[in-house]
């Protein structure tokens, strides 16, 4: 490795010259200043870092910089500019599924690989497809209804 | 200063793997954990020769960097292994973690290395200067103890891909969705006629590493399910004595207790 990686956030270039080894997590937040992509354990539990890398959920703690040579990372500041992201958004505040939002940017992502792989999901495919982020204030329920109103409002979308 | 190395071919990847300082890197989800920010990783994740999956002779190739999610989402994959890979941790864990890491990181609790140990798959194993075949079960030797030389990678594991439909899978964990599995059993019966042609066990996290008696199995190989029926208490009796468990933060004792009432399952399940 020349020690750059090359890869695109959000859409746009990036050659990242920093150290490989350094957790997603941390150049996003510290060096791409991107904070809305939270740090709840760095242990791969919480789902608060989620972003999407390649159209797939990962948690960012859990991925160096330099596995991401060629690869497509979305954090929720990219996300926001999607009118997927309007969709959820609305069904989140209609049910009041935010309370303090720590772990929403990374909700709101597992809401979207969920719904791209899986646009009608059941009540039980959505617990298991938001089931890697923890939430400590709403108990869940509010979420799981958001995204199901997601579904239905987003036809077509996803 | 180099601090780290990406490969974008195997023969790449070996070639730095001559030099033992270079720590592999699939997915990352065990590595990660600990994050150690002056790490050396020879990342591999996007070597093609380690992303495949594909069907040859009747076995099933599987690339080290293949992914949970990929595993669930192929049409050649047996149903053992799919159940498994379904129970893993959640989405994002799915999606990074590969089969490759699982094995190489030489826990007895990786849940998919438990299935190829019951499947009596065949790891591919290279270095710059060859490669080697070796079975599964012969990789490990001791708790984090690996038969990989310094110089190796993981690049494949080779498994039937037929003859693996009559199973039974079980993993007993203390969580749910992120679940490291406290302990696990697959369990094989394969029937040809009124014959057992291949009968085969494993046991995750009850000892240092994943357990496979297959020479207490292999009691029950050719044996109709009548005779079977009657060697039963003898082959618990030589399973019970096979597995030693080990001291963890469950007791040993409920441990093993659970591994029998596992196999004593399996056995009823599938008529014995
Ligand atoms: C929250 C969480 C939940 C988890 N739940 C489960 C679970 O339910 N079941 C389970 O089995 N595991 C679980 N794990 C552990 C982990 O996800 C798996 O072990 C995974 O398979 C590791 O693969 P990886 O590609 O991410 O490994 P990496 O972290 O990249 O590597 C793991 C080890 O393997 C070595 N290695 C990697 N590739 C190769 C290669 N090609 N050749 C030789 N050595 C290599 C590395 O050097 C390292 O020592 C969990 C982890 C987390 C963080
Ligand atoms: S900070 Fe990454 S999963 Fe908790
Ligand atoms: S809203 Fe507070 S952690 Fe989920």
């Amino acid at each position: 490795m020349s020690n750059s990686v090359k890869f695109r956030l959000n859409g746009a270039e990036m050659t990242y010259t920093e150290n490989p080894a350094m957790r997603l997590l941390d150049a996003l937040r510290e060096g791409y200043l991107l904070t809305g992509t939270k740090c709840g354990c760095k242990e791969g539990e919480c789902g608060a870092c989620s972003v999407i890398v390649n159209g797939q959920l990962y948690n960012s703690c859990l991925v160096a910089m330099g596995s991401l040579e060629g690869a497509e990372v979305m954090t929720i500041e990219g996300f926001s500019k999607t009118e997927r992201f309007a969709v959820l958004e609305k069904a989140y505040q209609e049910v009041s599924a935010v309370q303090c939002g720590f772990c929403i940017p990374g909700m709101v992502l597992a809401s979207e690989c969920l719904l791209a792989s899986n646009p009608h999901p059941t009540e039980e495919e959505i617990r298991v497809g938001i089931s890697g982020n923890l939430c400590r204030c709403t108990g869940y329920n509010s979420i799981v209804a958001a995204v199901g109103i997601a579904a239905q409002k987003g036809e077509g979308l996803w | 200063m180099v601090t780290s190395v990406f490969a974008h071919s195997l023969k790449e990847a070996l070639e730095y793997r001559r030099n033992p300082k270079w720590i592999p890197y699939c997915g990352g989800t065990d590595l990660m954990v600990e994050g150690d920010e002056g790490a050396a990783y020879l990342f591999v994740n996007q070597v093609p020769e380690m992303r495949k999956i594909l069907v040859e002779d009747n076995r099933l190739r599987l690339g080290a960097a293949v992914t949970f999610t990929e595993i669930l989402n192929a049409a050649e994959v047996p149903q053992i292994l799919k159940e498994a890979m379904g129970d893993i941790a959640a989405p994002a864990i799915r999606n990074a973690g590969s089969i490759g890491g699982n094995i190489g990181n030489g826990s007895a609790k990786a849940d998919s290395a438990l299935v190829f140990m019951v499947a009596d798959a065949d790891l591919r194993l290279a270095s710059a200067d060859g490669e080697r075949i070796l079975p599964i079960k012969d990789f490990y030797l001791g708790r984090k103890h690996l038969a990989l030389k310094p110089d190796e990678l993981i690049v494949e594991v080779i498994m039937p891909y037929k003859g693996l439909e009559n199973y039974y899978y079980q993993k007993v964990g203390a969580r749910d969705a992120l679940a490291i599995s406290r302990l696990s059993f697959a369990g094989i019966m394969e029937l040809e006629g009124d014959k057992i042609k291949n009968f085969a066990t494993a046991f995750g996290a009850v000892a240092d590493v994943i357990l496979r008696p297959k020479e207490i199995d292999a009691i029950m190989i050719g044996k109709t399910l009548e005779e079977a029926k009657a060697l039963k208490e003898e082959y618990l009796k030589a399973i019970d004595a096979f597995i030693v468990p080990i001291r963890g933060r469950v007791s040993v004792e409920y441990r093993k207790d659970v591994a029998m009432n596992l196999l004593k399952d399996f056995l009823e399940v599938k008529g014995l």
